[in-house]
Order: C-alpha cells, then sequence, then structure tokens
C-alpha cells in the first residue's frame, strides 16, 4: 500500500452501487484471546490445537481454501490486514460496503461458545468498526451470538445494538435443534426488538454439528460442500414450518453462502405439503410467502448451468430481484468478482440484489465517502 | 501505479527475458496486453499463456503450475500426479488449464489464448 | 397409456407375514410396519385403502387391483416392510419374506404387476443371493433398498451390489424405509418437530447419496448402472447439478475416478418416481414443461401413485402446461424403456 497521506474519508460522496453481504475478517495470532473473559481462557487456551481441517478444498496445503492472491506480504493469513482487503475488495473489485463476517469459534460447551463471541465481537468493533480502521467508513459487522446460549445472545445483541457499524446478528445453523424450536425465541425477540436482521454463515463442526447428515459422511469436500444447502434447506423448513415468522412478524433472517437456487422447489414443495396437510397445520400463510417476506441470500458461490438462460428462468420464477443480496466472500477460493456476478442478473433485478436490498435489510447508506481510483463495477 | 513497467505492444514477436531469467521450473510474467502473458519454463520447453482466467477473470500466473492427477490402483490413495508443473490452476477457484494447449479434457470450450514462444541464442521470444 | 412406477404394498397382518418367515426367524421379536414419530397424523394411508374386512392398506392384489387398473396398465410394486435392523440376518430374513409374498401372492396372479426386490445394503452375500434368486422372474423389474443409510451408497462397500444389479440389469430403486429400524434423525439439524416438516426434508437425502455417487466414480465403474430416487423431489435435482457443476473442475484432482462433469453422468443412470409433491405450483406451474428440461429431468420421471399413501398422485394432477412429449415420458414411456415393458404399438397417454 503506497498510500501515505493521512486517512481521512473523501469529502465527496459516491452512490452505493454495491453491497458486499459476505466478507471474512480475520485475526492476527492471539488477538481474539485478549478479550476472552478470564473464566474461559484456561479452557480455550490451555493446550495447543493445531489445523483442525477435513473436507479440505483444493490445494488446501499451499492455498488453505483462500485465493492464493489473497494472502498479505507480512506472512499473515488472507484477510488479516485491512489494508490489503481494502484494496482488493473495495478498490480493486469495486464492492462499496463490505459486511465482514468473522468466524467465531465453536466448542462443545455453550457458555464457551460464547464467550468467544464475546470476544470475536469486541475484537472486530476495535480492530474494524473504529474510526482508525474504519476511516473510508466502507466496513460494516456482524454481531456474533452463540445460538446454543440465547441468554448470552440476546446480551451480545442488547450490548452491540445501536452501534453505528454493527448492522446484523450472526449465528450459525449448525446446532441443534434447528431454528424452529422456542428455546430460541429470546434470540428472535431480541433481534426483533431492535430490528435488526439475523443472518447466517455457513461454518462446520464436529460430529453432529459436522453437519452429520442422516444417511451417512460426505468423501470428499466436492459432495460435502454441495450438500451442506440441505442444513440451510432444513432450517428454512423449520423456522416456516415451526412457526417463527408467525411468533417475530418482522423477524428478517439471511442465509449467507449456503447457495440459493434450491430455494425455487423448496418454495414449490413446502407449498404443496401445506395444500396437502393444511388442516394439520397452524401456520398462518403459504410457506412461499413466508420466504418472500423474511428470508434472503446470498449469491455468492452463483451456481450455474452450462445454458445460463436456465439461470435467468429460474431467478425470474424465484422473483430473485425479492430474496437476493450480492456477496463476494472475499478472500476465500470460492470468491465471486462483483462485475461477473452482475452479468447474470436479469437487468430488471439489478439494482435490487447489487445494493438496494442490502442497504435494507443491513440499514445502510445510500451514499459513502469516494475512494480514490475505485473500481466503479457499474 | 508508479514503477510498472511499460506495456508492450501487441501483435508482434517480443524479447521477453533471457534463458537464464526463466530457468526450468520458472515463469516470468511479461506486461503484453491488458493483462499480461506469463511465460513458463517447463523442463526446457517454453510456453506462453494469457494471464487471466475465462472464469471470472482472476490472475492465473499468481496461480500454482503442478501436475494432474490420475488413477493408480497401485499406490495407497490410488491416485498419483502426473507431467509435473505442465498444468496452471487458477489462483482463484483452481481451475487447471494445460500450458501447451490453454485447456484441459474435461472441458474443451473453456481455454485461455496460448502463444507461440522460440528461443533464440540466449533470448526468450513470444508472439502476441 | 400408463405404468404407475410406485405402489407400495404389505403383508395382511402379522399373523399373515410370519408365515412367510422360516425358523428362527418367525419367532423373532420384529417391528410392524408403522414408524412412530414420523408417521402422518391423521393416517399414513388414504381411508379408501383399508379393506372392507380390515385388510391393511395395499395387502389385497384384488383391491389395489380394482383401484390402480382403473387408471393404469402396469403397476410396479415396492414392498415396505420393518426397518434397517440392528441385525443384518433378521433384516434380509424379512426381506425376503416380503419378495416371496410379493412373487406369490401378486407376481404370478396377475401379469399386469411388476415387481420390486428388496434387499439388505448391509447384508451383501444376503443381498446377492436374493437378486440370483429372482433376477431371472419375468415380472421382476428392479432391486429395491433403503434411503436411510449410515453410509452413502457411493462408497466401495456397496459397489459390489451395484455390480451385480449392473449384471443382473436391474435397476436400483431408493425408497424411504417405513418401520422402526435404526439409523440417525431424519434431517442435518436431528428430529423435526413437525410431520411436515419431515414430509419436507426426509426425501432430499437422496441428494447425499447422489453426490456422493457421482464424486465416487460409481457411474464411471458401473457404467450400466441405473438408479431410481423413488421418494420423488427430482426438481432438487437441477439446483444441486448446478452447484455440483460448479465446482467439479476445481475438485478433479482430489477424484480422478470421476473425470467428468458430475452432469454428464446423469443421463440413462438417474431416475426419480414423480409424486404428488413434485413439479412447480402456483404461477409457475406455467412453465412446468420448461422446467422438467432442465437438466434432462423429462427423461428420468416416472409416474408414480404411491398408492395407498394419503399423498397420492393423480395423473389428472398433472399440469395442462406440460407438453405432449413430456406427458408421454412420464406417464409410461420413460418407465416402459427403463423396465423393459413392452407397449403397444401407437400407445399414447
Amino acid at each position: 500500500m503506497t498510500q501515505t497521506k493521512a486517512r481521512v474519508p473523501s469529502t465527496t460522496e459516491v452512490p452505493v452501487r454495491v453491497v458486499d453481504s459476505d466478507v471474512h475478517p480475520v485475526a492476527r495470532p492471539g488477538a481474539v484471546a485478549e478479550y476472552v473473559p478470564d473464566k474461559w481462557r484456561k479452557f480455550l487456551f490451555s493446550h495447543p490445537v493445531g489445523d483442525t481441517i477435513n473436507y479440505d478444498a483444493p490445494d488446501y496445503a499451499h492455498a488453505f481454501a483462500m485465493r492464493v492472491d489473497a494472502f498479505p506480504e507480512d506472512g499473515g493469513f488472507p484477510g488479516s490486514d485491512p489494508d490489503l482487503m481494502f484494496k482488493q475488495l473495495i478498490v480493486e473489485a469495486g464492492s462499496d460496503i463490505a459486511i465482514l463476517e468473522p468466524s467465531s469459534k465453536q466448542t462443545i460447551i455453550p457458555e464457551a461458545t460464547a464467550a468467544m463471541a464475546t470476544a470475536t465481537n469486541e475484537w472486530l468493533a476495535n480492530h474494524w468498526l473504529d474510526s482508525t480502521n474504519n476511516w473510508h467508513q466502507r466496513w460494516r459487522g456482524s454481531i456474533c451470538a452463540a445460538i446454543e446460549d440465547p441468554r448470552s445472545a440476546v446480551a451480545e445483541i442488547e450490548k452491540w445494538a445501536g452501534h453505528p457499524y454493527m448492522s446484523q446478528i450472526l449465528i450459525k445453523a449448525e446446532p441443534r435443534p434447528a431454528w424452529g424450536d422456542p428455546q430460541y425465541d429470546p434470540v428472535w425477540a431480541a433481534a426483533t426488538k431492535h430490528d435488526i436482521t439475523v443472518s447466517c454463515h455457513l461454518s462446520r463442526g464436529n460430529y453432529e454439528t459436522m453437519p452429520m447428515p442422516p444417511v451417512g459422511f460426505p468423501s470428499y469436500n466436492h459432495d460435502f460442500m454441495v450438500t451442506y444447502s440441505l442444513l440451510a434447506a432444513n432450517q428454512v423448513m423449520s423456522l416456516i414450518f415451526d412457526g417463527v415468522f408467525d411468533r417475530f412478524p418482522t423477524l428478517r433472517v439471511v442465509l449467507v453462502e449456503h447457495a440459493f437456487t434450491w430455494i425455487l422447489p423448496l418454495m414449490w414443495r413446502m407449498d404443496a405439503i401445506y395444500a396437502a396437510r393444511k388442516s394439520w397445520m397452524s401456520i398462518k400463510r403459504k410457506p412461499s410467502e413466508y420466504v418472500k417476506d423474511h428470508l434472503k441470500f446470498t449469491t455468492q458461490p452463483l451456481d450455474y448451468p452450462e445454458d445460463k438462460t436456465e439461470l435467468s428462468r429460474a431467478l425470474e420464477w424465484m422473483e430473485a430481484e425479492k430474496i437476493l443480496l450480492f456477496s463476494s466472500d472475499y478472500p476465500h477460493w470460492t470468491f465471486d468478482d462483483p462485475k461477473w456476478l452482475l452479468k447474470h442478473l436479469p437487468e430488471h433485478a439489478r439494482e435490487a440484489v447489487m445494493f438496494k436490498n442490502g442497504i435494507e435489510t443491513y440499514k445502510l447508506p445510500t451514499t459513502v465517502p469516494a475512494v480514490e481510483s475505485q473500481t466503479r463495477v457499474w | 501505479m508508479s514503477g510498472d513497467p511499460p506495456r508492450l505492444a501487441q501483435g508482434r514477436e517480443h524479447v521477453v527475458a533471457t534463458l537464464d531469467e526463466i530457468p526450468p521450473g520458472g515463469f516470468k510474467v511479461v506486461p503484453i496486453g491488458r493483462h499480461g502473458v506469463g511465460v513458463y519454463n517447463v523442463g526446457g520447453t517454453f510456453y506462453a499463456i494469457a494471464n487471466y482466467c475465462p472464469h471470472e477473470g482472476g490472475p492465473l500466473c499468481k496461480g500454482r503450475a503442478r501436475g494432474r492427477t490420475v488413477v493408480d490402483e497401485n499406490v495407497p490413495g490410488d491416485a498419483v500426479m502426473v507431467r509435473d508443473r505442465e498444468f496452471i490452476y487458477c489462483p482463484w477457484h483452481q481451475w487447471g488449464f494445460e500450458l501447451a494447449t490453454g485447456t484441459t479434457a474435461v472441458k474443451p470450450e473453456w481455454s485461455i489464448r496460448t502463444y507461440p514462444v522460440r528461443v533464440v541464442g540466449n533470448d526468450v521470444l513470444v508472439t502476441a | 397409456m400408463l405404468i404407475d412406477a410406485s405402489v407400495h404394498i404389505f403383508c395382511r397382518d402379522n399373523k399373515d407375514f410370519r408365515s412367510f418367515l422360516r425358523e428362527p426367524y418367525a419367532s423373532r421379536g420384529i417391528p410392524d410396519y408403522e414408524m412412530d414419530w414420523y408417521g402422518a397424523p391423521g393416517g399414513e394411508y388414504l381411508s379408501s385403502a383399508h379393506g372392507p374386512d380390515g385388510q391393511y392398506p395395499g395387502s389385497d392384489p384384488d383391491l389395489v387391483g380394482a383401484h390402480v387398473f382403473e387408471y393404469a396398465d402396469i403397476a410396479i410394486l415396492h414392498p415396505m416392510t420393518r426397518g434397517t435392523l440392528p441385525d443384518r440376518h433378521l433384516t434380509t430374513a424379512v426381506l425376503a419374506a416380503h419378495n416371496e409374498m410379493m412373487v406369490t401372492r401378486w407376481l404370478d396372479h396377475d401379469a399386469r404387476y411388476r415387481g420390486t426386490i428388496r434387499v439388505n445394503p448391509e447384508d451383501l452375500p444376503g443381498a446377492l443371493r436374493e437378486i440370483e434368486k429372482y433376477s431371472g422372474h419375468p415380472q421382476v423389474v428392479q432391486i429395491g433398498i433403503p434411503l436411510q443409510s449410515r453410509e452413502l451408497y457411493g462408497k466401495p462397500q456397496f459397489w459390489p451390489l451395484w455390480e451385480a444389479a449392473e449384471a443382473a440389469g436391474l435397476p436400483v430403486a431408493v425408497h424411504i424405509e417405513s418401520g422402526q429400524g435404526i439409523g440417525y434423525p431424519p434431517t442435518p439439524s436431528g428430529h423435526p418437530r413437525t410431520y411436515e416438516h419431515y414430509l419436507g426434508f426426509m426425501a432430499l437425502n437422496y441428494v447425499y447419496h447422489l453426490m456422493n455417487m457421482i464424486a465416487e466414480g460409481v457411474f464411471e465403474r458401473f457404467s450400466g448402472l441405473k438408479v431410481v430416487f423413488a421418494d420423488g423431489a427430482a426438481d432438487f435435482l437441477t439446483p444441486f447439478t448446478w452447484r455440483m457443476d460448479t465446482f467439479g473442475r476445481p475438485h478433479l484432482e482430489q477424484t480422478p475416478w470421476a473425470p467428468r462433469m458430475p452432469s454428464d453422468y446423469l443421463p440413462g443412470h438417474v431416475y426419480f418416481v414423480q409424486g404428488s409433491l413434485d413439479g412447480p405450483v402456483g404461477p409457475d406451474i406455467d412453465f412446468a414443461g420448461e422446467w422438467l428440461s432442465f437438466t434432462g429431468k423429462d427423461a428420468m420421471v416416472l409416474f408414480g401413485s404411491s398408492y395407498p399413501h394419503f399423498q397420492n398422485n393423480s395423473a389428472d394432477a398433472l399440469p395442462s402446461a406440460l407438453p405432449a412429449e413430456h406427458r408421454d415420458r412420464l406417464l409410461w414411456r420413460n418407465a416402459a424403456e427403463l423396465y423393459g415393458i413392452s407397449v403397444p404399438e401407437g400407445a399414447n397417454s
């Protein structure tokens, strides 16, 4: 980074044309540990643990599931250098606002997982969202919440609601039971009380939180990452069939990086079941209506057929402009470039998917301070 | 961006390097065309390929050159890598391309421009 | 012309069932057909399917025939049994009893019935024995295995089963097994709270099996193998194939035994029963034909009523938007080709 002048935001504003709903900041070694409450430090840090990778992405020993060109020169991990991220994502790729989604450590004890979420939130606020590191006002953050410990999840939401740069709550899909269980109601209550969107980024755990498929473990990263979407599909069915959106009619949920083209046949399937079983069900609306009003999906990684017109048709039938949010997943290897993604959207859906839905979902401004030499995607 | 070398004009032959600049296993990205051209020395044979992945426009030559995997049921794991360094893999989505042809068997229609390379004396020349 | 690719049959009662078992299995404890936690509230079966003398739904060939042959020319029978039991020998004996019941009571009784021979993937020698016994029967058209499993069907422990099915020229149908078997909870989040959620998700488990079979190169190794996912949900093939293909190229280096793009392995290998919950609904129904052509699904779908289950499908429910050629394929042509059923000249729907 050759910029030597003071990091002061430009006085010129540019319209927000690309909201990037999935970006990964990574802590430098030890940076999150600083913020872990004393009670849990011994539990979490008393024994060294190496890499825990299984279902490894291609060339993992060299690329570590990252874009190979996203490794900072100081030897840090991709996503650990805010300046490099700014250069590659904001300036070169052209995302205008990036929703930062850190990965918070999952443990087998809910309270310990909650402690990690607490620490991750402090770290993010102090190292990315503060006025020094967010001088350009392009970063927004996530309030990590351990869904399996609803009491502490609520406490985190209460603590960070109102922070100018925290734009969503971030939960995981892997813990059991599925989200429709009433034990999670306090979390939805806190989210809707403060009118903050709840997002879920795919993760992975161990054993039953792998997530363990009902019929056996995939063999390779290929079948693993493809079938991962079934967990999200299951959570959608739970939210809808278990009546979460009836109990919380203003709740908004975003599924991040779980793919989305499957929602089209899932809406049909749920509606067919509703039509056949209505007399046995207590939900008030047709399932697809809940999807359109309460759920959104990020676009990356875009799954597409050989014949792109099939994708266009599917996007039309699912009313993509109502349910999609652009995302890049920088700096992961499955990164989608915004210019590339834009080409695949039907014209009438572009504004909604690339920025309007994002502005609404995350309560973002419509303009941001200009950045020198930024690629304008469109 | 100060310090970048001037771009070479397209459509003609250029001396892009001396032999010792690109030893076997090495490569050099030269500023021809919009994205540049990667010149690779694979066991003494030179190849030149556009530094641009046709998938999403990734910087191809930032990726790792290596071989490809084939089935071999006589070894543990039932697979071996063959033809080391004859393929370049995009640093973004790890799409592999054969340096000699710019393509692979699985999807020949997704290919990258390759360019003629010749060695004259100590010079490596690329027509791009 | 219409072929019903999925009619489920049962024994009349436990006395009847045990009459097809030999000792020591006739004296074993065996669960009944119903699933405790996942049976449908209000009943699993059409009320009209219960016999006038209390016969178990789907247990009387004449009663079933009176219903099914009103609309179908041929019915593919798929016996439901008593779960994947911990004792694989017992499971095999239970399946063999149902196979014998099906062949002697149904296939030998009426030429319009075709049969699915149930085998146990956890007992390969027993399964191969059963295939050998029945593969020559002119009305046996496929092998049947449960959707529930503790390992995915692409893995090598199942390869001898695919080899035998391929050698016998018989497709393998995968269907949710009834009864109180052992296994894992039906969703990746554990147990669903409602039956409707179970109904929505359970059939989708085929996606795990299919993607694993593709990545493991099963269709490369067994080029004649045909698999029928008999609980439907063919619609999900399209988005998941798009995803499998999108990530096909980067993973070639990890799975060299599956060197082609994943979607290349589908034609001629993968089929689906199309039931009452399948296909576009609402305004999208106008595009049912277009959607069906995606991913070549029009060549894969087989009309199945799932009689006597409550979600009974009827040909009348098919969208009018389906082009005639798709209708023909769905209602009989795909099944006729798959199962080698000869069809009168000039047949149409």
